[in-house]
C-alpha cells in the first residue's frame, strides 16, 4: 500500500517540483523579456479604434498578423484544477493568456516598426484553438493571433 | 494590392467594390512536433512549433484570398478577418475573408474607361518601406 502511494507519488511530486521551478523560471524571464522589448517599442500609437485616428502622410497602409502559443506546465494543471473544483479565479492561466497576448502584440508592434510605420489602428485579438480544447481530450495553451492595419500619421514624432 | 483591415485606406478613395473575397485551410503538424509539444508542457514556454503552424495557415488562407481578389481585378482588400474553429487537436482551421476593392489615390478623379485597366501594382507584403 505504502510502496504504492510512494511509486505514485514520487513521479506526481516530481513533475509539480518541475512545474515549480522551470516552469516559474520561464515565465519570469519571459515577463522581464516582455517589459524589456515593450519600453523599447515606445512612441508608436497604437489603437483599437476602425479608422485612422491622426492625420495620415501618403504613404500606403499595410495589414499585419502575428501569433503566440505559449504552454503551460504542470504546476499551472494542477493549481487550476483546485481552482476548478473550489471555484476563483484561475490566475496561474491568466497569466499564461496575458504572456500569449502580450508577446502576440509585441511581434506585431516590431513588424510594424521595422516596415516604418509609427502608428497601428483596428487592433484585433482572438484566440485559437489548436490543442483542441472543445473536445475531451484537450491540451490547455494559450493560443493568440494578433492583426492590425499599420500606417503612417503625419503627427506622431512632432 | 494593398491589404488592410480597416473600412477605408488612408490616402485612398474606393473606386469600385469587387464583392467578398475568402480563404480557408486546415493545416497540421507532423506527430514528432505535437509529441514536443506534449514534452513543452512539461516545462512551460513558448510552443514554437504551434506559433509556426499558425503563421503557415494564416498565410496560405491570405493567399487563397489574395488570389481571388487578383482574379476579380481588384487592387485592394478591406476589412480583412480571420476566424479560427478547432476541428481536432493539433490542427490549426484559419479562415480569412474581406471585401476586395479597386483603389485610386485620393482626389485624383479616374475616367470611366481608366477604371477597368487599374491594376494591381503593389505587392503584398510591401518589399520595402514605401517611398512617398
Amino acid at each position: 500500500m505504502i510502496s504504492t502511494v510512494i511509486s505514485l507519488g514520487v513521479p506526481v511530486f516530481f513533475i509539480l517540483v518541475l512545474g515549480l521551478f522551470v516552469g516559474r523560471t520561464i515565465e519570469v524571464r519571459h515577463f522581464r523579456s516582455l517589459a524589456i522589448r515593450e519600453s523599447q517599442l515606445q512612441g508608436i500609437l497604437i489603437t483599437q479604434s476602425k479608422e485612422y485616428i491622426e492625420p495620415t502622410s501618403q504613404v500606403a497602409p499595410t495589414m499585419f498578423t502575428s501569433e503566440a502559443v505559449i504552454a503551460t506546465d504542470p504546476l499551472k494543471n494542477f493549481l487550476s484544477s483546485w481552482r476548478n473544483f473550489f471555484g476563483g479565479e484561475m490566475r496561474s492561466y491568466v497569466k499564461l493568456i496575458e504572456r500569449a497576448r502580450r508577446e502576440a502584440l509585441l511581434r506585431l508592434v516590431e513588424q510594424a516598426r521595422g516596415m516604418g510605420y509609427n502608428a497601428i489602428c483596428n487592433l484585433r485579438m482572438q484566440t485559437a484553438d489548436i490543442g483542441g480544447n472543445l473536445g475531451k481530450r484537450g491540451m490547455p495553451m494559450g493560443a493568440i493571433m494578433a492583426s492590425a492595419t499599420g500606417y503612417h500619421s503625419a503627427l506622431a514624432g512632432k | 494590392m494593398i491589404v488592410v483591415n480597416t473600412d477605408t485606406v488612408a490616402g485612398y478613395r474606393i473606386q469600385e467594390v469587387k464583392g467578398l473575397v475568402q480563404g480557408n485551410t486546415v493545416r497540421a503538424k507532423h506527430a514528432g512536433r505535437d509529441i514536443m509539444a506534449g514534452f513543452k508542457n512539461f516545462v512551460g514556454g513558448e510552443l514554437k512549433g504551434y506559433t509556426e503552424l499558425l503563421t503557415e495557415s494564416r498565410r496560405e488562407a491570405l493567399q487563397r484570398m489574395l488570389g481571388q481578389a487578383q482574379q476579380l481585378g481588384a487592387n485592394g482588400v478591406v476589412n480583412v478577418r480571420f476566424t479560427t474553429s478547432s476541428v481536432t487537436s493539433g490542427a490549426a482551421e484559419l479562415y480569412a475573408y474581406g471585401t476586395a476593392v479597386v483603389l485610386v489615390p485620393a482626389g485624383t478623379p479616374v475616367p470611366q474607361h481608366q477604371m477597368a485597366q487599374a491594376s494591381p501594382q503593389q505587392q503584398y507584403p510591401p518589399q520595402q518601406y514605401p517611398q512617398q
